[in-house]
């Protein structure tokens, strides 16, 4: 019974019907969640506040740096209270790469789709790979599936470090923190951290002279790494971003013993580096907790989140839509739904089925279609799931109360759901059904991390549910999703390892001629799970005589920068600087920078590149697009 | 002469870019950034301000006439795997140059919006500046993605790709710029115009066919009479992505020009580093040699030459086999990744359906099956004997724990390897026949018994 506002029930064997007797049960009007605004309204109102009010002030942050692709933040802000009153994220770019595969071979979904991000490099290839095979019916041997984790676990490695130091750490640093928030020096001058010991700093204020952007030993210390990972990837993809290994039933690298001692004595590395940035990212929380109680509502939210899992068990995963709840909660990182705190599914069979994309906000006309009502399995359908939605671009002028951005609205169950690494460790924490280790567990309200030794001893760590998420919990979330994406390439190597010993060598289920013989003629729907460096991702593929008739990419900065829905629920990000409060010293208001808000956006981990949707032929097929691997449109 | 005449291209047409900027009109003034105060810009200070104590060099250190130089990076039609590529380079990496970190590089002001600490209105300041002609410094504009065609666009009332707002709407109200207006904008007063990856040096994937948007490339957009203020046409560094290093160094490269202790650097027709994509892939691939012995990877993940599971390595030009993706390790084919063309203008389009074999290649790959069923025997003769010790040979036996008797060569190929040897020696001077007095005549040969010596 996951669902609350789509009338969907379950029979006794979870299999998904339409409750009985509602006309047009999909209808915005007809299952709606419980809303209290009229967005027109609101809208009015403050436009009349600002009008009257010199110090409420409309601002628009474009672009927003630091954060991968191009967004911008419309802010309207009350300096006297000290709050966001309004707050609307726009993706300002939009590319059409979906448009771009529709119409193509099938083989060719793989290369072209990995163009779509090439921030988290890798993933968007992998998603293709994983509908192609479910449209396809091709299993990947075990060595190929095990050869995609110790990628991706790679490619995290590059992606947190890349955010934590590059992107949000200098919203921390000496610099910023002795221009914006002058009063907590003198107490980070005098702050003992408690995590000294393990990450160098003594003082807070020491911590953040090393966050200072290009000369502090963090940043650089940070971007170093993510070349130490992004060495780790390519060993195995031949390069970076876009990967060069990526084949439909598995891999195509040439896996040597060579290969597999060179990625071990990287990721050997790691771990110490593991352990300081946890420490760093665990004492920043505690020293603004402390310093000022509002901290915990920059960039809150409720606990709304919604992740497809990572990281195959290579025995359980058949490529079926079928099996795919099965296969899916045997993923290292747990597929699930958490809505206000609580697990509410974690099938993906109830993942995809509540899943649906409204454009009302956004430059693209409204065309929804009912091609598919149900699932192969007899599972409802919305016409407003990706397999259905239409999506024809439009770009025009930009209207608060209209149209203002390239995201759609993603949501699930007609709830504003958000979507990070964190996510991960959030479900897979929750669901306890994590695949045994030596390294992890997963114990409903934590997650504990056994570190292996490296030139400092081992440590055990537990990641604990925070009570808040708010841009301080995101933060450390992503710290300690460092820590298990590294263990989950560890794990991952031992496999390897063991396959080896076996004299298992084989990589990809299908050589070239048979992957050609293999396309099959009738019409196919297959999506692919899988996950970015800022979570969720999914391909959602049709086909039909061989080539691609649909195609769509939904991205975890899609769903985050998403803008107003149907029901006038603001997207994550705006949201989340809505309840953000503001904190910085206004007696002069032209000192006012909005770093706390800036703080609680980027702690997301924004990434743009790769949203949009688009487009469609002329006629009767019309489809949509969306790009993006791991962002606002 | 008549011929010649025929052959010339018609009359000057307008380039995409004055299209545009004719679509737009010209621009009345800039962001009025006073109410502004310190809105998007946390640390009160601009990224090129808080690095000048670190990165300005004193005039004894500096090589050559250049101080600092201004990068304006934008993203058209992107993924921001070219920004990626980039930050991954070592030699140099981007913060050396920003740090001014090399001896006589001058200080690279690079205003990218994934490294800047300014957001906002603040952010686009200095691109301003540079089109209002107050920036006091030479400024090159680095483009990452393709062009998309802004002016369909534009006539909705809208845009594709966007990079801030400015007040040069009808009535001066503030409106979305797009990408492609800043590049046309500041093109005509650019030291260089630098396309990164495949999507900004010919329009790449986003320009492939069915793509909506109309993308292109740099060039295809400034047209080809596009020359810098200092008269280079558009230099383009393309890879899907691009090797970061071959990047930052062609970059490096141009300002060591500059600065007067580097040779001018060479482009080839296409405004290629011609140091950097002279050659084919295929010429320094580490499977280079399986295609000269004649044998071929047939199943993903075997060793061998990846042509025929796909690979146009030998019809591409490029340096990833011998330099490396990330501080000098991967490259595609060394991974095991087939080449699919993605530095070429071609790409897309010209390379599909992936994992098939050019067509090309069977003419080819037949001729070096042929050769190489010829030459691998004889390599393998030879390979035989130079695996085995000379001591071995005049023992008659090869001690081995691994392959407990190790297999003595046949008498056949035993006088091979003694005709090879006596032709390998033919020329040996060491054969003449002076006296050699500087060592004990009793001396034992390697492999012999030692003579006791009393």
């Amino acid at each position: 019974m996951c669902f609350k506002t789509l009338p969907v029930e379950f029979d006794g064997d979870g299999n998904a019907t339409l409750r009985g007797g509602i006309p047009n049960p999909y209808d915005v009007s007809v299952a709606r969640p419980d809303v209290d605004l009229n967005e027109t309204e609101r809208r009015d109102r403050i436009e009349r506040l600002v009008a009257r009010n010199g110090h409420i002030k409309d601002l628009n942050m474009d672009p927003v740096t630091r954060i991968a692709g191009a967004l911008a933040v419309h802010v309207t802000a009350d300096l006297d209270k000290g709050q966001y009153l309004d707050s609307h994220a726009q993706a300002t770019l939009f590319r059409g790469y979906e448009v771009i595969l529709m119409g193509r071979d099938p083989r060719d979904a793989i290369f072209v789709s990995s163009r779509a991000c090439g921030v988290c490099g890798g993933v968007h290839a992998h998603a293709a790979a994983y509908a192609i095979e479910q449209a396809m019916g091709i299993t990947p041997p075990p060595l190929g599936t095990v050869v995609r984790n110790m990628t991706e676990a790679a490619e995290m490695g590059y992606d947190n470090p890349l955010h934590l130091y590059l992107l949000a750490g200098p919203d921390y640093s000496e610099s910023v923190i002795r221009s914006s928030n002058p009063e907590l020096w003198p107490k980070a001058e005098s702050w003992a951290c408690p995590s000294a010991h393990i990450h160098g700093f003594k003082t807070m204020a020491d911590l953040m002279t090393a966050l200072n952007p290009l000369t502090g030993a963090l940043y650089r210390e940070g971007l170093e790494f993510t070349r130490l990972s992004r060495e780790m990837v390519v060993i195995l993809t031949g390069k970076y971003p876009h990967p060069q290994n990526v084949v439909p039933g598995g891999v195509s690298t040439t896996l040597t013993l060579q290969t597999l001692n060179e990625y071990h004595s990287k990721l050997g590395k790691i771990f110490d580096y593991a352990q300081r940035m946890m420490a760093v990212w665990d004492d920043i929380p505690a020293f603004f907790y402390e310093a000022d109680d509002r901290y915990q509502f920059v960039g809150y939210r409720p606990t709304n989140h919604v992740d497809p899992g990572y990281w195959d068990d290579p025995y359980a995963y058949d490529a079926t839509y079928e099996n795919c709840n099965a296969w899916g909660e045997k993923r290292w990182s747990t597929p699930g739904v958490v809505i206000d705190g609580q697990l509410v599914t974690t099938r993906l069979t109830d993942i995809n089925i509540g899943w649906e994309e409204f454009v009302e906000h956004s430059y693209y006309e409204e065309s929804s279609s009912t091609r598919y009502e149900k699932d192969s399995l007899g599972n409802p359908l919305s016409p407003y799931h990706p397999w259905n939605k239409r999506t024809l671009p439009k770009p025009g002028a930009r209207d608060w109360k209209d149209k203002y951005t390239w995201a759609c609205a993603p949501r699930w169950d007609r709830t504003v759901v958000e979507a990070g690494c964190y996510s991960r460790l959030l479900v897979t924490a929750l669901a306890q059904k994590m695949p045994s280790s030596d390294f992890m567990s997963s114990t409903g309200s934590s997650m504990r991390f056994l570190v292996p030794k490296g030139e400092s001893g081992e440590r055990e760590v537990e990641w604990q549910v925070p009570e808040r998420w708010n841009a301080f919990e995101r933060n450390r979330g992503r710290a300690y999703h460092y820590l298990f994406s590294q263990l989950v390439g560890l794990e991952s190597l031992f496999e390897a390892y063991r396959l080896f010993q076996q004299g298992e060598r084989r990589v990809a289920a299908l050589n070239p001629e048979e992957l050609e013989k293999a396309i099959p003629q009738d019409e196919r729907v297959a999506v692919g799970w899988w996950g970015a460096g800022r979570g969720w991702l999914t391909h959602h593929l049709v086909m039909d005589k061989g080539k691609i008739t649909n195609y769509q990419i939904c991205t975890p900065s899609t769903i985050n920068a998403s803008p107003r829905d149907p029901w006038g629920q603001p997207g994550p990000y705006e949201e989340a600087v809505m309840n953000t409060p503001i904190i910085e010293d206004l007696a002069n208001p032209s000192s006012f920078t909005s770093i706390d808000m800036l703080r609680g956006i980027r702690s997301f981990d924004p990434c743009m590149p790769c949203t949009t949707h688009a487009h469609t032929g002329d006629g009767e097929v019309v489809r949509e697009v969306n790009t993006c691997s791991c962002g606002g449109d | 002469m008549a011929d010649r005449s025929t052959r010339s291209l018609p009359p000057s047409t307008p380039t995409p870019a004055e299209d545009l900027l004719d679509a737009l009109g010209p621009i009345k003034g800039f962001h009025d950034t006073s109410h502004l105060g310190a809105f998007g810009m946390p640390s009160g200070a601009m990224t090129e301000d808080m690095l000048a104590g670190e990165a300005v060099a004193s005039q004894a250190t500096r090589f050559g006439p250049l101080e600092k130089v201004h990068a304006f990076w934008f993203a058209g039609m992107s993924c921001d795997g070219c920004s990626v590529a980039a930050t991954g380079a070592t030699n140099p990496s981007v913060e050396s140059m920003m740090l001014g970190a090399h001896p006589g590089i001058p200080r690279v002001i690079l205003h990218h919006p994934v490294i800047n600490i300014e957001s906002g209105p603040h952010y686009l300041r200095p691109a301003e500046e540079a089109i209002e002609g107050t920036l006091g410094a030479p400024y090159v504009v680095i483009l990452e993605g393709s062009i998309a065609d802004e002016v369909v666009a534009h006539a909705a009332g809208g845009y594709w790709s966007a990079t801030g707002e400015e007040p040069w709407g009808a009535d001066g109200e503030l409106r979305p710029v797009s990408s492609t207006e800043w590049i046309a904008r500041l093109a005509p007063n650019a030291a260089a115009m630098i396309a990164i990856g495949t999507c900004a040096t010919w329009g790449g994937v986003p320009s492939a066919e069915g793509n909506p948007t109309g993308a292109m490339s740099l060039m295809d957009f400034l047209g080809k009479d596009y020359r810098s203020v200092l008269g280079v046409p558009v230099v383009n560094v393309p890879g899907c992505p691009p090797v970061g290093d071959n990047f930052t160094e062609t970059v490096a490269a141009v300002l060591y020009f500059l600065q007067g202790f580097g040779p001018l650097p060479e482009f080839d027709e296409l405004g290629r580093p011609a140091w950097l994509f002279g050659e084919t892939v295929h010429r320094r691939c580490v499977r280079g040699a399986y295609y000269e012995e004649g044998t071929f990877a047939q199943e993903f993940g075997d060793p061998e030459c990846l042509v025929e599971i796909g690979c146009w390595g030998p019809v591409v030009n490029c340096n990833i086999t011998s330099r490396g993706a990330v501080k000098g390790i991967g490259g595609c084919m060394n991974a095991g990744g087939a080449c699919i063309g993605c530095t070429m203008p071609g790409f897309p389009d010209k390379f599909t359906p992936f994992y098939k074999r050019p067509p090309g290649s069977l003419a080819s790959t037949t001729v070096s099956r042929m050769v190489g069923s010829i030459i691998r025997p004889l390599r393998k003769f030879s390979n035989n004997n130079l695996n085995r010790e000379a001591r071995w040979d005049r023992q008659g036996a090869a001690p081995s724990a691994f392959s407990r008797e190790k297999y003595e060569p046949s008498p056949l190929a035993d006088v091979g390897h003694r005709f090879y040897d006596k032709m390998r020696r033919a020329s040996d001077t060491a054969r003449g026949d002076a006296a050699v007095w500087g060592k004990r005549p009793d001396e034992a040969p390697s492999g012999g018994r030692p003579r006791t010596h009393t």
